[in-house]
């Protein structure tokens, strides 16, 4: 069960909207798939990101894997906490383990995101290939 | 997903959380649900066990297999005695690798060879065109019908331990083999891995019991590890994988097998091993390692690049195929790298702590231009960004079992703080610390190192008297008859004592010839090997002098002393085995019931099949007479041309009917340090029983040019009129001292076997016929336990047995009563000793001010001549100091 408050991506990041600021996190699934990560570059404050690009990187022992921001805007807070305290992401995914938090322009790329249904059914879908 | 293959122990992986992933074709478990990181320090701290049934394996049989092995590998297949493994390449023609892979040699005239998963079928194929050439030699894949496992990790041997039935683990060095019978069924048993770890095991089991096996060592504590943690432990260790430090490198050139580390152990260029795939370019690749060790670039053409470990210091993870740079300058690539977890350990050293915290670490090993050293700093490129790293010589070392400790590159060592004092003051310190270390070990201590005496107050007196600071050399010249010719003026008395000496010891030996100038007994043992080498060599003094060509000595782990070992003094005089390409070594066989003790009839068939040119007995954990009589009667009887030398080190003191006679028994050569069981000074020397009418008297006039001029100089004069003394007194007090020594040795092991400790030996000779004791205390506990003996002011030493990986894993305490003995304690004392000890070490229990208290009732040193009539004099000395 995801949140169903939540909005999501293909590439397993949610998204959750607040006044103009869009919270940014990995989803539960995302962080068992990668399993011990090892480590967070996450973007200053101040930049500037686009809706499906790259904003950070995270890194398990497995693998680097880019983060792809769900909305574009300006990064207007970043987990500092997180960076130290990797376990987070594997004990409290929606939670606490949320990454940045962007100040968007509109609501036109959040609308584009899946809501959580459509998210769990896209599990499903993966999970059959 | 049909095609993919499964191997025996699928199930459990399933059952056992395991993530499955597609590996090389196979359904393998990438990790369990603890994750990499859990199981990487899991087997690291406990014990890992990994399925590696995946791997192909290959039975190679018939008269022409070790021909075949030798064309297709690049190790020397023939060096392989039965029960040995060996690392190895198949290599191209190009001197590249077709894969890396390990040959075991469990049985006779068979050899199996493991290799890895994805280049099974390549393998195969590849041996299969080259079988065409040869004759008598058959291939089989065995792949599917036997079944491996690999149990690593500090845990590894005691969880073995607990689950066979009959059999024993194979002796605690790399590369063993040996067989038992696990849950009623054969299982194979190496002492080989993919981890770094030192006690590392691999074993092959017939499929189908493979699974009740893998269930059994889990039952015992072994931790299942996937192909994650697989990786990481392999990376860490930085050994080699293909496809990464092996194979291709990312611009699809062959790598060239010397780049890897690893190749100089797994290539043999032995003109013995003949013709090979690519012997021509490794011929060459081997030219330019050796140059490029040398600083000489002028042949990197053939080795353009090398596989170095390489700690990232930045922030961020290397992972393949990141781009390397010095400068500017491109200078390589990561060929793998990830972030992997060690240890926090608390402490330096041997007495550091592995605590329950865990650190991360960014790690890789880069393939890198040759003229590149370690400690230059390299910048990594990680995604666009370029980071901070450094060519380091390892991460991990295996030299310290039972664990494999991690190495960080930024760690130092605290520095150790010397007196804060300047001049005077400084002196004064000194002084102080030495009254303090002297009453400490003189007079609360109980010293039970068996290698260690206190001498007496006239010996000590007299080894800092004037010929303390004197040279005299001296040697025979056979121009005067052989009468010594002194270098030096004002060395009479020198001579005198010197001659002395000679006399008491040959009366206390019971032989011809004494050489007492060897200032050591490793310096006595050397000088033997010397002198050998110069004696073998006596008819053929213009071509390089040979070495010794077999030389059959106590395996270090059974107790010999480094001394006679290719590790210590004998290195440079034994030769190697054209055949093995190591030293021509042979050790003597023990009894499997009491590994303390020579098994004499198996010594036989070795005897007759090596036919040492010198045997070596004598070892420092001694607990029985060696067989001297009888191996004297082999070699007589097989007419094996050899020299029978004993080093009597430790029982020098006990030399006669109590305990052995060596030349008696048939030895030609003793040599000994005179400070153990002995009453003497630190010094050693070397005894012979050639006559002068022998032709075996050369070597002992060897022995004396090999003396002087070859190991002394100056032979320390003070301790050698100090050893004087204590030779009269051994001579004077013998009868009474050793059979003391011996009968409180059996009432210290007695005593201590009733307090509950695990004594060593044989029983029914009272555990011990020697002045040593040893005590079993846990694996690995050795340490621990003298350690927290010496904080109750107990001295001991703590000691591997002969089924322990090395000193660090030692899990028994050696004992000596020597010492203790000359200061007067007697049995019943040495049971008080001995209940002091197991308060230690099984009660736990703080004994010090007790073992104080009681080590004051014994302070005066005795089998020593004391009284009024000395007092005069000793006052006079004493007054010139």
């Amino acid at each position: 069960m995801v949140p169903a408050e939540l909005r999501y991506t293909k590439s397993h990041e949610w998204a959750k909207m607040d006044g103009g600021t869009v919270t940014v996190g990995i989803t539960a699934f995302a962080a068992e798939q990668l399993g011990d990560v090892v480590f967070l570059e996450l973007p200053a404050v101040g930049e500037s990101v686009k809706a499906e690009t790259p904003f950070g990187v995270v890194e398990s022992v497995k693998a680097a894997v880019d983060l792809n921001c769900p909305v574009g805007g300006e990064i207007v807070e970043s987990n500092e906490n997180l960076t130290g305290n990797l376990e987070l992401l594997g004990k409290d995914p929606f939670g606490s383990a949320w990454m940045i938090k962007v100040k968007t322009a509109g609501d036109a790329d959040f609308k584009n995101l899946m809501s959580a249904e459509e998210y769990e059914k896209f599990l499903e879908e993966e999970g059959e290939h | 997903m049909s095609e993919l293959r499964r191997t025996v122990l699928y199930d459990r992986h399933v059952a056992g959380g395991g993530k499955i992933v597609d590996f090389a074709g196979w359904e393998m478990p990438l990790q369990y649900a603890g994750g990499i990181v859990a199981e990487h320090l899991a087997t690291r701290k406990r014990a890992g066990l990994f399925d590696v049934s995946h791997m192909g394996r290959f039975v190679f049989t018939g008269k022409g297999a070790t021909r075949f092995l030798q064309h297709v590998l690049t190790n020397n297949a023939e060096a392989l005695d039965v029960g040995q493994a060996q690392y190895t390449m198949i290599p191209n023609p190009a001197g590249g690798a077709v894969d890396d892979a390990y040959l075991y040699r469990f049985v006779e005239g068979e050899y199996l060879l493991v290799v890895n998963a994805a280049n099974r079928q390549k393998d195969r194929d590849h041996f299969a065109e080259h079988l065409a050439g040869f004759d008598n030699v058959e291939m089989a894949d065995k792949s599917e019908d036997v079944a491996m496992i690999s149990l690593q990790g500090p845990l590894a041997g005691e969880i073995l331990t607990g689950v066979i039935d009959s059999g024993t683990l194979p002796e605690p060095m790399r590369n063993e083999l040996g067989a038992v019978v696990i849950n009623g069924v054969e299982a194979r048993i190496a002492r080989t891995g993919y981890t770094g770890e030192p006690v590392c095991f691999e074993l092959f089991i017939e499929s189908k019991a493979a699974p009740a096996i893998w269930d059994l060592l889990i039952e015992r504590g072994a931790e299942p590890v996937g192909l994650g943690a697989r990786d990481t432990l392999r990376l860490e260790a930085a050994m080699p994988l293909y496809g990464h430090e092996l194979g291709l490198d990312p611009d699809g050139r062959g790598i060239p097998i010397f780049s890897c580390p690893l190749a100089r152990f797994a290539v043999s260029l032995s003109p013995l091993k003949g013709d090979f795939i690519g012997i021509e370019a490794l011929t060459r690749q081997h030219e330019a390692f050796k140059r490029i060790l040398a600083d000489d670039y002028s042949l990197i053409a053939d080795l353009p690049r090398r596989i170095v470990p390489v700690a990232v210091a930045g922030r961020g993870v290397a992972r393949p195929p990141a781009k390397v740079f010095v400068g500017k300058k491109h200078v390589g690539f990561v060929t793998s790298g990830t972030a992997v977890p060690c240890w926090e350990v608390e402490g330096e050293g041997l007495a550091g702590r592995i605590t329950d915290e865990k650190a991360m670490r960014s790690v890789c090993l880069a393939m890198l231009d040759s003229d590149l050293r370690e400690g230059d700093r390299l910048e990594i490129e990680i995604r666009g960004r370029m980071t901070e790293a450094v060519i380091v010589p390892f991460h991990l070392r295996s030299e310290a079992p039972p664990f494999a400790r991690a190495i960080l590159f930024d760690h130092s060592l605290a520095v150790h703080e010397g007196p804060r004092h300047r001049g005077p003051a400084k002196a004064r310190d000194l002084l102080e610390k030495t009254l303090e270390n002297t009453i400490w070990r003189q007079r609360e201590c109980i010293n039970l190192i068996p290698s260690e005496q206190t001498a007496s107050p006239m010996t000590r007196l007299l080894s800092v008297m004037d010929p303390a600071f004197r040279y005299a050399e001296h040697k025979p010249l056979k121009a005067f008859y052989d009468a010594d010719v002194f270098y030096y003026q004002g060395t009479g008395f020198i001579e005198v004592v010197e001659s002395l000496l000679e006399d008491e010891l040959r009366e206390f030996l019971g032989c011809e010839a004494v050489e007492t100038r060897a200032v050591s007994g490793q310096m006595a043992n050397a000088i033997v090997f010397s002198a050998m080498v110069d004696y073998i060599n006596r008819a053929d003094r213009k071509v390089q002098p040979r070495r010794l060509g077999c030389v059959m000595n106590n395996h270090i782990i059974r107790g010999g002393h480094l001394s006679s070992q290719p590790m210590g003094a004998l290195r440079d005089f034994v030769a190697h085995d054209p055949r093995t390409e190591r030293p021509a070594v042979v050790n003597f066989p023990v009894l499997p019931e009491n590994p303390y003790k020579i098994d004499v009839p198996a010594c036989r068939e070795l005897l007759g099949r090596y036919r040492p040119e010198l045997i070596i007995f004598g070892k420092s954990v001694v607990l029985h007479p060696e067989p001297v009589a009888e191996i004297r009667a082999f070699v007589d009887e097989m007419g094996v041309n050899t020299v029978i030398m004993y080093d009597m080190a430790h029982v020098l003191g006990l030399v006669g009917p109590n305990f052995q006679e060596p030349f008696a028994d048939g030895a030609d050569i003793v040599t000994g340090s005179t400070h153990k069981t002995f009453f003497g000074t630190q010094r050693g020397i070397v005894a012979s029983n050639y006559a002068e009418a022998d032709e075996r008297y050369h070597l002992w006039e060897a022995v004396q040019r090999r003396t002087f001029p070859g190991s002394v100089s100056n032979h320390h004069l003070g301790t050698l009129v100090g050893l004087l003394m204590a030779a009269y007194e051994m001579n004077h007090f013998k009868d009474e001292y050793q059979p003391k020594v011996i009968a409180n040795a059996k009432a210290l092991a007695g005593a201590l076997k009733r307090c509950g400790m695990d004594v060593a030996g044989d029983a029914d000779v009272g555990y011990t016929q020697t002045h040593q004791v040893i005590v079993h205390v846990g694996y690995s506990r050795g340490p621990e336990f003298a350690r927290r003996l010496e904080d109750n002011n107990i001295i001991v030493n703590y000691q591997a047995a002969p089924n322990e990986e090395g000193f660090t894993a030692a899990g028994s305490l050696r004992l000596g009563v020597a010492e203790m003995t000359r200061f007067g304690m007697a049995e019943g004392d040495f049971e008080t000793v001995a209940q002091f000890i197991a308060d230690v070490v099984i009660n736990d229990k703080s004994v010090k001010a007790e073992v104080k208290s009681f080590r004051g009732g014994f302070t005066d040193l005795g089998f020593c001549f004391a009284g009024d009539e000395f007092d005069g004099i000793m006052e006079k000395l004493h007054g010139l100091i």
